[in-house]
Formats: C-alpha cells, sequence, structure tokens
C-alpha cells in the first residue's frame, strides 16, 4: 500500500491547486482557445451556416452528455451510499455544474432550428401527414420551453447537489448527506425522463420519421461512458500533476476502469440492441436510419465505431494492471472519450451530410469553441474549491479504500 | 490420477498441523512461516481471510487465462458451427437476409462463448486445486475437522527441505499456535 | 430484537453497517445454518412440502394429459397463439435472474449483505430455470421431436435455425441453467465440507463428503477458488443481462405491434430483477422465520432488497412511459392502437392490474417504514409477481388478439389445464426448494464468516495480546507487521 496515503481526514493545502502550480494556468489558456473557436465558428459560419449549426450541435452534445453523466455518477453514488468514490465526487460535482455553462452554450442552437431540423419547415409538415401527426410535440415553440424546462431543471439539481457539497466543505454537517441522500432517488428518475426526452428532440427528431424506444437509453449509456472515461483522464492527470496523488490511489483508478469496462459493454449492449432488432426485423420505417448510416464511408464509421468503441476498448480494459495505472488507464479513457465524440457524429450528421463522412473546418472550430468554454469554466470552478469533498462524513473511508 | 491421489512424503511423518485461534493469528504466523523460507506448506481457513495470500507468498491464480481460452474457443466454435450450418451446409434463404447474416449469429456465439467460459473456470479452479481429494492425509487429524467451522492452521509437510520434526514444531508454538501436532504417514 | 434493528438503521450516512445481529462468533454461524439440516424434519416443512409435492402432481396430471390430447386443452387458438404458456416461461426465467444478480452483480459491486441470502437466491434460480425450461418444451406440440431444437441435425439431415431467436432461447436459457448451477455448486463446496465434518451419521458423512470434493480450507485452494468466484461472477452478469435480452428477442424481433420495439432487452432485464426480487423477498420472509436466522437474515437487509425493488421497478415504469410516447410519437396507427387497446381494449382489466401492481404500489417502498415492515414487504413481493405475470400476458395476449386485418382478430380465454399447468409449475418450484432447504445449508456459511469483524486479519495477533498482557515485554515474536499495512 502506498505508504505516504493519510488514514485520517485531509488537510485542506493537500486537497487544492497550489499557486504557482501550472493548473491555475488552464482556465485563461482554455479561455484563449474559446475565443479563438467563437471567433473561427462565427466567422466560418456566416459562410456556411448549415454546417455551423450541425457541427455545434455535436460538439455541444458531447460536452453536455458528459455533465449529465457526471450528474448520474453523483447521484447514484448518493442513492447507493457508495464509500469508495468519494474522493473522485467533486470532480464530477465540477463537471455538471457546467449544465448552467452548457444552457448558455445552447443558444445558437436555438437560431439554427430551421437549418437543423426538418419539422420546423412549415412547408415539410404541410406536405407530410407524419409530421403533421408529430406537430403536437414537434413544433418550435413546444420545443423550445421543453429546452427551457429541461436546463432549468438540470440547473436546479446541479446547483443543488454542488452547493450542498461546497457546503459541507465549510460546515461539516453530516445532515447536508442525508438530505442529498434522500433527494438522489427522486433526481435520478426526473433526470432519466428529461434526458430520455431530450434525446428524442435534439437528436432523433434529426430523422422526424424514425423513432426508437431504445433511444433515449443509447444516449445515457454512451454519457455515462463518456463521464466515466473523463473521470479516468481528469484523475490520472491530477496525479500526475501533483494533485491528489496522495489521496487517489491505484484502488481508486481500478475501480474507475472497472466501471469504464463495465459500461462500455452496456453502450454495446444497448447500441447492438437497438441495431439488431430493426436490422432482424427489416421494415423499411425503421431501418432507414442505419442505412442512412451505411452509406457511402458512413460504412467505415460505422465498422469503426464497432471495432473502436467495443472490440479494442473491451480487450484494452480487461486486464487488472492497465486499470491500475494512471497513464494506461488515461489512454484508454482518452479513445473512449474520442469514441465518444465519433458516436454522436455518427448520430448527427449523416442528415446534413447524407452522401457519406464529410469532415468539415467549423466541426473543430466548434468542438474548439464548445470545449473552450466547458474547460474554461471548469478549471476555473477547480481553482476555488477543495479537490475532493474535505468534510464529507465518509471521506476517510473513501481514503483508505482497498480492492480486493 | 495425479489429482484423484495426494502425493506423500517418504518419510514416518506426514507433516505437523498447528492450529490458530484468529485469522489475525493466522495471518501473523503465515508471514513468519513464508520469510523463515518453508516451501511446501499450506494455510487452512473456514473462509477465505484476507490478504492471506499475500502473507503465504502465493502468486495470482493462473485461471483467468484458461478461462479467457476457454470462452474464445466456445464463441469460435459457435460461430464457425452456425457460419457453416447457414452459409455452407444448408444455406437458405431466411427473412430475406444473406446467407452469412452475421448479427443473428451473435446471441449464439456470445452464450457458447461464456459457456466454455465457466466450465473452463469451474473445472480450471478444480484442476488447479487438485480436487476432487477425498483421502489426504490432513483428514486424519480430529482438531482438524473444524476447519471448515471456526478453527485456523497451518500445515508444514515433511517434504520440505527446512522440515524438522521437534524445531518447526516448536517454531509453529512461538507463533501463537493454540495446538501443535505431529502427524504419522499411513 | 426490534430495538436492535432499529438502533442499526439509524445513522445512515455512515460507513460500514452491522450486518449481522447479536455479534456472533464463527462457531454459532455454523450451528445457526447447520443446525435445522441436521435435526428432524421439523412439523412446518411437512406443511410446505404436502401442498408442493400435491401441486407437483397437478403438474404431472396436466403435462400427461397435454401430452396425450395435445396443445388443444389449452385456450390457445388463432391468432392467440401464444398466451399462459409463453407468459408463464418468461416469468419463471424472469425470476431466476434475481439469484444471479444477488450472486454476481452484488459481489462485483462489493455488498456484503449479499451473502446471507445468496445461496437461497441462486437455489431460486435454478429451480426458477427448471420451471421455465419446463414451459418452451411442452408447448411445441410434438414433444417427442424436441431434440429438434438441439445443435443436432435431425433425421432429415435438417440443422436447426440459428437465427431464430427461439432457439437462441434453447442456448440462452440452457447456458444460463448451466452456469448457475455450477456457480451454485462451486459456492457451496465450502459449505458441504462443513456438513461434512459435522455430519453425525455414515450417510450423511458419505453423501456431503462426497459433494464436498474433499474440500479442506486449503489457502491455496482458496486462491484459485476466489479466482473462479469472480471469473464466475463475472460471467454471470453478462449472461443475465444476455439470456433476458434473448427472451426479449422472441418478442422484439418480429413486426407486430407492441412487440416489436427496440426497449425491450434493457426493460425485460429490469422487470426481470424486479420480479425476481420480489420472490427473494417471499421466500426469506417465510424461511428467516422458520430457520430462526433473523439475526442472519436482518431487516437491513430487506431494507436494501426493498430498494433494489423499488429502482428496478421505476426502470419498468420508465419503459412503460417511453413506450407510450413512442406509439404515438411514431405515427404508426397499428403500434399506437395497440396501446390504446391495452388500456381500454378487452384485456383493459389486466393492464390495470398490471400498472397498479408494477408502478403504483412499489411506491411505497420510498417510505423507509414501509421497507421495513415485514408484513408489507411480504404482502407488496406477492402484489409485484402478480402484476409481473400480468405483465406478460398483457405484453403476448393484448399484441396477438388484435391482429393487423379485423378479420383474423380474435379472443382468449385460459382452460382449466392453463391454469393447472401455472399451479403445477409453483408446485415444482416449492417442492425443489423445500427439498433445498431440508437437506442443504440456506446461507453461504463461509462467506457470512468473512463479514464478521472477526474475519479482519489485521486483527490483535497472540503474541502481540500477550506482549499487552505482560506490560510491554517482547517475548520472542520479533516485529509484526504495522497495523493497517498488508
Amino acid at each position: 500500500m502506498i505508504p505516504e496515503r493519510d488514514h485520517v481526514a485531509l488537510r485542506p493545502e493537500q486537497a487544492t491547486i497550489p499557486p504557482g502550480h501550472a493548473w491555475n494556468r488552464i482556465p485563461v489558456i482554455a479561455a484563449v482557445f474559446a475565443l479563438v473557436g467563437i471567433a473561427a465558428s462565427a466567422i466560418l459560419g456566416t459562410a456556411n451556416p448549415k454546417q455551423f449549426f450541425f457541427s455545434w450541435l455535436v460538439s455541444f452534445l458531447f460536452f453536455l452528455s458528459l455533465a449529465l453523466g457526471a450528474l448520474f455518477f453523483v447521484l447514484i453514488q448518493y442513492a447507493a451510499q457508495g464509500g469508495w468514490g468519494i474522493v473522485l465526487r467533486r470532480i464530477g460535482e465540477t463537471t455538471f455544474a457546467m449544465l448552467p455553462v452548457m444552457a448558455v452554450l445552447f443558444l445558437p442552437l436555438l437560431l439554427g432550428l430551421h437549418d437543423l431540423y426538418e419539422w420546423s419547415h412549415a412547408e415539410a409538415v404541410a406536405e407530410d401527414p407524419l409530421l403533421q401527426w408529430k406537430a403536437p410535440y414537434l413544433n418550435v415553440p413546444f420545443f423550445v420551453i421543453r429546452a427551457a424546462l429541461f436546463f432549468t431543471i438540470w440547473s436546479f439539481i446541479a446547483v443543488l447537489y454542488y452547493r450542498g457539497s461546497r457546503g459541507q466543505d465549510a460546515t461539516g454537517d453530516p445532515g447536508i448527506s442525508a438530505r442529498l441522500r434522500r433527494f438522489a432517488g427522486p433526481a435520478i428518475i426526473v433526470l432519466a425522463l428529461t434526458q430520455t426526452f431530450a434525446s428524442v428532440d435534439w437528436i432523433m427528431s434529426l430523422t422526424p420519421h424514425w423513432y426508437s424506444t431504445m433511444f433515449g437509453v443509447y444516449f445515457f449509456a454512451g454519457s455515462f461512458v463518456g463521464f466515466i472515461a473523463l473521470l479516468s483522464v481528469v484523475a490520472a492527470a491530477m496525479r500526475r500533476a501533483g494533485l491528489l496523488d496522495t489521496v487517489i490511489s491505484p484502488e481508486h483508478l481500478h475501480d474507475v476502469g472497472k466501471l469504464l469496462f463495465a459500461f462500455t459493454v452496456f453502450w454495446t449492449y444497448i447500441a447492438f440492441s437497438q441495431f439488431f432488432l430493426i436490422w432482424y426485423a427489416n421494415l423499411p420505417e425503421e431501418t432507414t436510419w442505419y442505412r442512412a448510416r451505411m452509406e457511402g464511408s458512413w460504412m467505415t464509421v460505422s465498422l469503426f465505431l464497432m471495432a473502436g468503441h467495443f472490440a479494442a476498448p473491451f480487450f484494452y480494459l480487461m486486464g487488472r494492471t492497465v486499470k491500475r495505472n494512471g497513464a494506461t488507464l488515461a489512454v484508454g479513457g482518452a479513445w473512449l472519450l474520442a469514441m465518444h465524440y465519433l458516436d454522436l457524429y455518427w448520430q448527427v450528421m449523416p442528415t446534413l451530410h447524407p452522401e457519406g463522412l464529410r469532415v468539415s473546418v467549423l466541426d473543430v472550430a466548434a468542438f474548439v469553441a464548445v470545449g473552450g468554454c466547458f474547460v474554461a469554466a471548469a478549471s476555473w470552478l477547480m481553482r476555488r474549491q477543495a479537490l475532493v469533498p474535505l468534510r464529507d462524513p465518509r471521506l476517510a473511508e473513501s481514503l483508505a479504500f482497498e480492492n480486493a | 490420477m495425479a489429482l484423484l491421489v495426494p502425493e506423500l512424503p517418504k518419510g514416518p511423518h506426514y507433516g505437523i498441523l498447528a492450529e490458530f485461534a484468529t485469522p489475525a493469528d493466522l495471518y501473523h504466523a503465515c508471514q513468519r512461516v513464508r520469510d523463515a523460507g518453508f516451501t511446501r506448506w499450506d494455510a487452512h481457513s473456514p473462509f477465505p481471510v484476507h490478504g492471506l495470500e499475500t502473507a503465504m507468498g502465493l502468486r495470482r491464480s493462473p485461471l483467468p487465462w484458461i478461462v479467457l481460452g476457454m470462452g474464445l474457443t466456445g464463441a469460435a466454435l459457435g460461430f464457425v458451427l452456425q457460419w457453416w450450418v447457414h452459409a455452407s451446409a444448408q444455406p437458405l434463404v431466411i427473412s430475406g437476409k444473406p446467407y452469412f447474416a452475421w448479427p443473428a449469429m451473435i446471441p449464439v456465439t456470445f452464450e457458447l462463448g461464456v459457456l466454455f467460459a465457466a466450465l473452463g473456470a469451474v473445472f480450471g479452479m478444480l484442476a488447479l486445486n487438485r480436487l476432487p481429494m477425498h483421502n489426504h492425509p490432513l483428514f486424519r487429524s480430529k482438531v482438524f475437522e473444524r476447519v471448515t467451522d471456526d478453527a485456523f492452521f497451518i500445515s508444514i509437510e515433511s517434504w520440505d527441505p527446512r522440515f524438522d520434526p521437534s524445531a518447526t514444531g516448536k517454531l509453529l508454538e512461538s507463533l501463537g499456535a493454540r495446538s501443535v501436532e505431529l502427524l504419522e504417514s499411513e | 430484537m426490534a430495538q436492535t434493528e432499529a438502533e442499526l438503521l439509524d445513522n445512515p450516512v455512515a460507513g460500514h453497517p452491522t450486518l449481522i445481529l447479536r455479534s456472533p462468533d464463527f462457531h454459532s454461524i455454523t450451528e445457526a445454518v447447520a443446525e435445522p439440516v441436521e435435526r428432524k424434519t421439523p412439523l412446518g416443512w411437512w406443511l410446505f412440502f404436502i401442498p408442493s409435492v400435491a401441486l407437483l402432481g397437478l403438474l404431472g396430471v396436466a403435462v400427461s394429459w397435454l401430452f396425450w390430447e395435445g396443445i388443444g386443452i389449452w385456450g390457445l387458438n388463432v391468432p392467440v397463439g401464444w398466451s399462459w404458456d409463453i407468459t408463464n416461461f418468461v416469468f419463471w426465467i424472469g425470476i431466476g435472474h434475481a439469484g444471479t444478480l444477488i450472486s454476481a452483480i452484488l459481489f462485483l459491486f462489493r455488498q456484503k449483505w449479499r451473502t446471507s441470502i445468496n445461496r437461497a437466491a441462486e437455489a431460486m434460480t435454478i429451480f426458477a430455470v427448471m420451471c421455465a425450461l419446463l414451459f418452451p418444451g411442452i408447448h411445441v406440440g410434438r414433444v417427442w421431436v424436441a431434440y429438434w431444437m438441439f445443435p443436432i441435425p435431425n433425421q432429415m439431415g435438417m440443422w436447426p435455425n440459428f437465427r431464430s431467436p427461439l432457439l437462441w432461447d434453447v442456448f440462452a436459457v440452457s447456458v444460463y441453467g448451466t452456469v448457475s448451477v455450477l456457480f451454485w455448486y462451486v459456492g457451496l463446496i465450502p459449505d458441504l465440507a462443513m456438513m461434512r465434518d459435522r455430519a453425525k451419521t455414515r450417510v450423511r458423512k458419505f453423501v456431503y463428503g462426497l459433494f464436498a470434493l474433499g474440500w479442506r480450507g486449503s489457502v491455496r485452494q482458496w486462491n484459485h477458488y476466489e479466482s473462479a468466484y469472480l471469473i464466475l461472477a463475472a460471467l454471470a452478469t453478462p449472461l443475465v443481462l444476455s439470456v433476458h435480452s434473448i427472451v426479449s428477442m422472441d418478442f422484439a424481433v418480429s413486426l407486430l405491434p407492441g412487440w416489436h420495439t427496440t426497449i425491450f432487452p434493457p426493460y425485460f432485464v429490469a422487470g426481470a430483477i424486479f420480479s425476481g426480487f420480489a420472490m427473494v423477498l417471499t421466500l426469506m420472509v417465510i424461511c428467516r422465520k422458520a430457520f430462526h436466522l433473523e439475526h442472519i437474515i436482518t431487516i437491513r437487509h430487506f431494507d436494501y432488497m426493498a430498494k433494489i425493488t423499488l429502482v428496478t421497478g421505476s426502470m419498468v415504469g420508465f419503459a412503460y412511459a417511453t413506450e407510450f410516447f413512442t406509439a404515438w410519437y411514431s405515427g404508426n396507427p397499428y403500434e399506437f392502437f395497440t396501446f390504446l387497446n391495452r388500456a381500454g381494449g378487452p384485456y383493459a382489466w389486466a393492464y390495470w392490474i398490471m400498472v397498479s401492481c408494477n408502478v403504483l404500489s412499489p411506491q411505497v417502498f420510498w417510505f423507509k417504514k414501509a421497507r421495513t415492515s415485514i408484513p408489507i414487504l411480504f404482502v407488496m413481493s406477492i402484489i409485484i409477481n402478480i402484476g409481473m405475470w400480468f405483465e406478460r400476458f398483457v405484453i403476448i395476449t393484448t399484441s396477438l388478439h388484435r391482429d393487423f386485418l379485423p378479420s383474423s382478430w380474435g379472443h382468449f380465454t385460459p382452460t382449466i389445464w392453463d391454469v393447472s399447468t401455472l399451479l403445477g409449475s409453483f408446485g415444482l418450484f416449492f417442492t425443489m426448494f423445500c427439498l433445498f432447504v431440508r437437506f442443504v445449508p440456506m446461507v453461504a456459511t463461509s462467506e457470512v464468516k468473512t463479514v464478521l469483524p472477526q474475519a479482519d486479519p489485521h486483527g490483535q495477533s497472540r503474541p502481540e495480546r500477550e506482549r499487552k498482557a505482560h506490560g510491554g515485554e517482547v517475548t520472542g515474536g520479533g516485529e509484526l507487521a504495522p497495523e493497517g499495512a498488508s
């Protein structure tokens, strides 16, 4: 066992970014990237607005899914009273604290509803009985109201849990943990429902004739994998940077690795089930979505997703040693983050480019813009807080945690 | 046959059996026995004691590799069987799909992979543990009956180069053994 | 007793709850579990066994008559070609899944409280799978050619269709049965050795000894054993997910509205765990009382089980909501009609029983009082299983009885033989379970011992205790490892 690991609660200095540390510069660097990205997106976007909105949508969904995955992770930790992950909880809290930021980053999409969604065109609806049928749900005003509702609910839960946990750093009140634990169950249910409808609205309705009951679960699976991958990268990076290296142990990394492995398999199960049932029944009203993703170079992307989002991580993360080492785990995590982005790209882009994969500079620009804002805000928050919940009643248990 | 019959040392004694009261006693005693350089010895407990493998200096079990091999074999077998039946031996157009409809072959492939892996785990474990072995010399000891109840033991076989009927017994006593017994060979 | 448990349930924030009450030592755990198996058969056991065997006899009669007369003795017709037979199949398989969840998934999540109930839950799985396998076997009509389902060419040189979900079922359920038996047996080996070492009669010593394979608690053996246990748990987890997913694909790969929907696999798995936990609750309420194991299977265990029931019930409710919304959203008139028909058509009574039993009534488990009240747990567990049986009945029968063309519409009414076969399957289940608790230790004794505080080897050792007793004199033991290291 690591001899320098503390078995008592931490002193604040052990769990904050020390002044002068390199990580203090991240917010500024990220903000610069964000500005460059926003400028590039704006300039290039005026020339090609449709591409801009689609690229922005993909990047927005990517970072949103990380924040939602983080919220699920923390809520489940509270509800299940899991002790091992407490040292990692603040990373999750910082990530989901970005949900209000994502609300702001959603706004550009409101300008692009006509470019993104076929059902927002009155002429298209007038000629299409199916779109007329769905019009009570798929109409711009209700869509906007729903989006506002989702972000309000998500931000409310995020702020409640963030403030609760930060507040406990100061007061050490165990009643906070009890209260947050009690709300976690209902919060998870509300999150599940809102996330499902959000994925229906923002992704599934890109192809408004298509539908799948599994879609909400599919989005959840991807977002959870995405967050655990992010967690592995951040935790490993923190240790490498000399932050929390006496707090986060190979035991914690091992558990994160196990979660990453398990949910990669879960994602595969969900993704395959959805594909398989549609493939098997072969009903034209359902197969269109997958046919579009087997067209031209999209076929290559589909095959690559199978190999890269399932097969490679499955064998890579199987072994014990890989999961217990920060560098090897982070490589797996980074790869899965890229795969998660590719998954969302593959879900969204064929609507814009049915003929095949067409990577655009705007994809990069939008990613830098949204990502820059996300990272800037999150790292700025990290500077101003303890990196672990200092006075959580079960922190000591998490510090001493040992895998079998 | 080596699986069912224990290898027995050749001298007049089988070895020494020492009983301990608690898992902690056993744990610390094991560390000392390991450090003293014994190799042909074992500890016994009614349940797996956390960390005892390290205290004894045991390596990790190679079972995962056996299981992986078996699992891949089973999956391959299932896949090849289906490919052969549907794409080679009896090609039939079923629900308009191609002969080699690989998505539809996944369930059986997966199940056979899991089956073979599980068989590998169970029978691999039994083989590595040399079970069944119903007539081990330790069963001759009366106190050993409590090994499945609440007693903990260390047994050192006389095959071990450092074994000495009296000195080894005294060592085990000094490590906190509740009782020490010298077991005869046949 | 109530007070001690209440104290335990306080302080939900703190880390390690006491799982086993009355602070027993290892020997008293052995006694508590082994003694009911060793003593003379109690009267209460006969009170459960005899009716179970009677129902088993009913099953024998129903199945024999079925083989003799044919499937026509059931209420099946065109278009309702499947009803109670497949409902029962899915019902029993679903129940089995909780056992594997408790054994395998809770093991992977390091939930130590599983050790009190996993043995009984795994046994329940095996018996549930037996009951489940019965139905695909007998519903084929020409039972004498049931071997056509095996992966061998039949007498016409024809291989089975591996691309059919009906055949995936054969593989999935038999692999699940096999792995469940293996997992249960592997877990049983140390306890069979315990029974062998305590056996007072030669017959018992021989039988228990034979099946204990000569287990002697060797740590070298525990090393490989624990590896096997972890691997089996890691294999059983995807297996459980795959088996009920494959069962759901019996319906989902079809073209039928109400059947063909992509969420079926995880929805069925959640439903299976939901009904399975309810059955575990039913069985454990009875067994802990009958065998005086209240200090090992405690109120806290029921609290956890009820929470899992609530979680999986919520997932089922979520799936209902998603299906209903998507049925409307799809714009497919047949799909939407199917759901309106479920809620308002000829089988609406079954639909509303399903919704009230599965979605509404489990909400009571949000309240700790309900989760820790034995009467409520018992009644709720039965209500949930009734609801889950009706869920499968609703899914199967309502989608079949209203076909695409109104001229094909029909109705299903169960016959006395449908009812007898279902009741008889309960007879099979409870007979096996009675035999299990009579002859096999129903708690995983060696696993329960590991959760006792005395099992921790990083306590004080005897030389150290003696050193402390003698006031600090070192007695030749030398240095010992410092506390907390390993």
